[in-house]
C-alpha cells in the first residue's frame, strides 16, 4: 500500500516535457510511481483540474534565523516552496562563537531588518559550529533546507576582530579551509561571499577584506566536494559585475565548481546592463565555466517616507533642501504654512497628481488603517486637497511615519524580462526571502512567474516555468533526487491551479518575535504542498508535520 | 587638468532595496560609457558638490566631484 496517491492530476514532472494526465504515488517519503497508478493508498488526493509539480526551490534566502522558530519559512511553503537555500551573501548563523554573536546579529539586522527580539527571545542559542546549527533545526523543519555557510562568519571565527581589518595570513587561510571542510561535512551546500554588504555600522562585512588568494583557497575546498560558491558582486556598476563574472568563471574552471551571483535585474535607466551580463555569462559557459546569474521575477517597488530624505524628490530642489534638514528643523519647515505652500506650488498646476497621485499608502507604520492600500490621489480628492498637500499633511499628522509606495518602478518591463528569465543560462532566483522585512515582501515570486510570465505574457510555457524553479535549480545546486517527479526522487510536490496561481497583495503583518512587523504576500492558487511525502500545507492551512530535512 | 570621466545623464530609479537611487551614466575620455548607481546619501552629496538643485543639472559635471567633493 502506498502512503499517498495523487490522482487525476496534470503531471508536470520538472524535466520540461509536456504535461500529461496521470497519478503520482508516494511511499516512505519518496516517489514510488508516476503515470497510471494501480493500488491502494493510506491517503488519496484528487488533483483533477490541477497541476502536480515538483516542489519549488528558492536558491537565495535569508531564512537562517526565522527557521529556528518557523520551520515552514512562512509564507514560503504555502507558495509551493519545499526547499530553501539560506546563508547567502556571506552570512550564516554558524560557525559562530558565542562571543561573536552580537557582531553577526548586527550584520543580519542590517540585511534582514529583523527586530532584536528575533535573536534574543525566539530560540535558545545552543550551538557554535555548523553541525550544532543543523542539530538545532532538526525536528523543526517543514521545508527542506540546503544551507550555505557564510564567508564572513568563517573569517570571523578564524581571525576575530582582524576579520574586518586586514587580509588573512597563509596560516589563517589554512584554518579557514579546515573550517569550511567541517561545515561541508556537516551539511553545508556551499560557501557564500559578498563584495558589497555592510554591517550595522556601515563598515564592510568580513568577506570584503579577503584577497583573491583566500577566495581561491576556499574554492579549492569547494572543489573537493563539488559545491557551490555564491557571491554578491558590485551590482551597482555593471563593469565591476562583469569583472566578477570573469573571476567566478576562473574559480569555476580552476576548481570545477558551480558559481552563482545575485542580484541581476533589468533597468530602464541602463537597459544595456542585464543583457551585457548575460552575454558575458554565455561567453564563460562556452569556455566550460559555470557562472549562474540569478534574476528575480518580481518588479521592484520604490518606497519612502518623509522620515528620511529620498531621491524620489530629486527633481524638486525645495523639497530636497527641506527634507535633508535635521528632524526638528524639517518638521518646523513642513508645519510652516508659507513654506509648505511653496512646496505644493513646486509641483505645478496639477498639485502633484501626475508625480504623486499614484502613490499608495503602505501599512505597518503609523499610517491610519483606513488609508492603507489607497492611492494618494484618492485620499487627496477626499480631503479636498492637492496630492502634494495631502502627502505633507498626512505625514505631519502621523509623525512623518507614513510610507508611500510607487509600484513596479524597476525591473518591470515584462517583454524584456520574460525572455531573460527563459534564457537557459539564467537562474530564476534572488528572492531574498526572509530579508528586507520592513521594506517589502520577498515572497510569492514563484506565483508571479506563472501569473506574469506564463499566463499574461507567454514568455515561458507552464512546463518551462516549472522546470526553471525545480529541476534546473536542483541540477545547478547539486540537490540529489530533488526537483523532479520521477520514481525514487524525494516526494516534494506542489499541487496548484495553473489558471490562478499568483502572489497575493502585499500586506503588513506583526508576526515577528517581539511583535515585529514585516511585509508579506499570501499564496494564490496553491492547493497542497507535500514535503518528503507528508502533507505540509493544504486547504489554506499549515499542518503540524515536520518532515523537512537538511538536504544536499 | 587631465581628461576625466564626465556625467552625461542622471536619473532616479528604485534600487535593489526599494529605495530611490541615482543612476549615473559616465563618459570616459576614450568615449566609453559606464553606468553607476549610487544611494541617496551619495547622490545628494554629489548634487551638493556639483552645486545643482536638480538631478537634471548633473550632466556635464566631472565624475570626480563625487570623490573629492568638487
Amino acid at each position: 500500500m502506498f502512503d499517498v496517491v495523487i490522482r487525476n492530476g496534470s503531471i508536470i514532472d520538472g524535466s520540461g516535457k509536456a504535461a500529461f494526465a496521470g497519478d503520482l504515488a508516494i511511499k516512505d517519503g519518496r516517489i514510488a510511481a508516476v503515470g497510471k497508478v494501480e493500488g491502494e493508498a493510506a491517503r488519496t488526493i484528487d488533483a483533477l483540474g490541477k497541476a502536480v509539480a515538483p516542489g519549488f526551490i528558492d536558491p537565495h534566502t535569508h531564512f537562517d534565523v526565522q527557521l529556528l522558530w518557523d520551520g515552514a519559512a512562512r509564507p514560503a511553503l504555502e507558495h509551493g516552496v519545499t526547499a530553501v537555500v539560506p546563508g547567502n551573501c556571506s552570512l550564516s548563523l554558524a560557525p559562530l562563537r558565542a562571543a561573536d554573536r552580537a557582531k553577526v546579529v548586527g550584520m543580519f539586522q542590517q540585511i534582514e531588518e529583523m527586530p532584536p527580539e528575533a535573536f534574543t527571545q525566539a530560540f535558545d542559542w545552543t550551538w557554535e559550529d555548523f553541525a550544532g546549527y543543523r542539530d538545532a533545526l532538526a525536528g523543526k523543519l517543514q521545508v527542506n533546507v540546503a544551507p550555505l555557510v557564510g564567508h564572513s562568519v568563517i573569517r570571523l571565527w578564524v581571525m576575530g576582530e582582524a576579520a574586518q581589518k586586514r587580509a588573512a595570513t597563509a596560516q589563517e587561510i589554512g584554518r579557514m579551509q579546515d573550517l569550511l571542510r567541517a561545515c561541508l561535512d556537516a551539511g553545508a551546500i556551499g560557501l557564500s561571499t559578498s563584495f558589497v554588504d555592510l554591517d550595522e555600522h556601515g563598515w564592510p562585512v568580513p568577506s570584503r577584506f579577503a584577497e583573491y588568494a583566500e577566495l581561491d583557497a576556499l574554492c579549492a575546498v569547494l572543489g573537493e566536494y563539488g559545491r557551490m560558491l555564491q557571491c554578491v558582486p558590485e551590482f551597482y556598476a555593471m563593469d565591476l559585475t562583469i569583472a566578477r563574472i570573469d573571476q567566478l568563471a576562473e574559480l569555476s574552471l580552476r576548481h570545477d565548481i558551480p558559481t552563482t551571483f545575485s542580484p541581476l535585474f533589468d533597468s530602464a535607466q541602463a537597459p544595456e546592463s542585464a543583457p551585457r551580463a548575460i552575454a558575458r555569462v554565455e561567453e564563460q559557459f562556452a569556455r566550460g565555466a559555470r557562472v549562474w546569474p540569478q534574476m528575480q521575477t518580481r518588479p521592484i517597488d520604490l518606497s519612502f517616507s518623509l522620515l528620511r530624505p529620498s531621491l524620489f524628490f530629486a527633481r524638486l530642489p525645495r523639497w530636497v533642501r527641506i527634507l535633508r534638514q535635521p528632524l526638528e528643523a524639517r518638521l518646523a519647515s513642513l508645519r510652516d504654512p508659507e513654506t509648505s505652500q511653496k512646496m505644493v506650488a513646486d509641483l505645478g498646476p496639477d498639485g502633484g497628481q501626475l508625480m504623486m497621485g499614484h502613490l499608495v499608502v503602505r501599512g505597518g507604520d503609523a499610517a491610519p488603517a483606513a488609508l492603507v492600500g489607497r492611492t494618494l490621489g484618492e485620499i487627496a480628492a477626499e480631503r479636498g486637497q492637492a496630492p502634494a498637500r495631502a502627502l505633507i499633511d498626512l505625514s505631519l499628522e502621523n509623525g512623518l511615519d507614513v510610507a508611500f509606495l510607487a509600484a513596479s518602478m524597476g525591473h518591470a518591463a515584462t517583454d524584456r524580462i520574460g525572455p531573460m528569465l527563459a534564457h537557459p543560462l539564467v537562474h530564476v532566483g534572488a528572492s531574498d526571502g526572509g530579508a528586507h522585512l520592513a521594506s517589502f515582501a520577498t515572497y510569492g515570486d514563484t506565483g508571479y512567474l506563472f501569473s506574469e510570465f506564463v499566463r499574461a505574457s507567454g514568455a515561458l510555457s507552464l512546463e518551462q516555468a516549472v522546470r526553471k524553479i525545480t529541476a534546473d535549480t536542483a541540477d545547478i545546486w547539486g540537490l540529489k533526487d530533488r526537483g523532479r517527479l520521477q520514481p525514487g526522487a524525494h516526494a516534494d510536490v506542489v499541487i496548484f491551479d495553473p489558471s490562478t496561481i499568483a502572489r497575493g497583495a502585499e500586506r503588513p503583518v506583526f508576526d515577528m518575535p517581539g511583535d515585529g512587523m514585516r511585509y508579506t504576500r499570501d499564496a494564490v492558487g496553491v492547493d497542497t504542498v507535500l514535503v518528503n511525502g507528508e502533507v505540509a500545507f493544504e486547504a489554506g492551512r499549515y499542518t503540524e508535520t515536520r518532515s523537512g530535512v537538511f538536504c544536499v | 587638468m587631465a581628461a576625466e570621466a564626465v556625467i552625461v545623464d542622471a536619473q532616479v530609479a528604485p534600487g535593489h532595496d526599494g529605495a530611490a537611487e541615482l543612476v549615473l551614466r559616465l563618459r570616459h575620455p576614450n568615449g566609453a560609457d559606464e553606468v553607476v548607481s549610487v544611494d541617496a546619501e551619495v547622490g545628494f552629496r554629489l548634487m551638493q558638490s556639483c552645486g545643482v538643485a536638480d538631478v537634471g543639472g548633473l550632466a556635464g559635471h566631472p565624475w570626480r566631484r563625487m570623490i573629492n567633493g568638487g
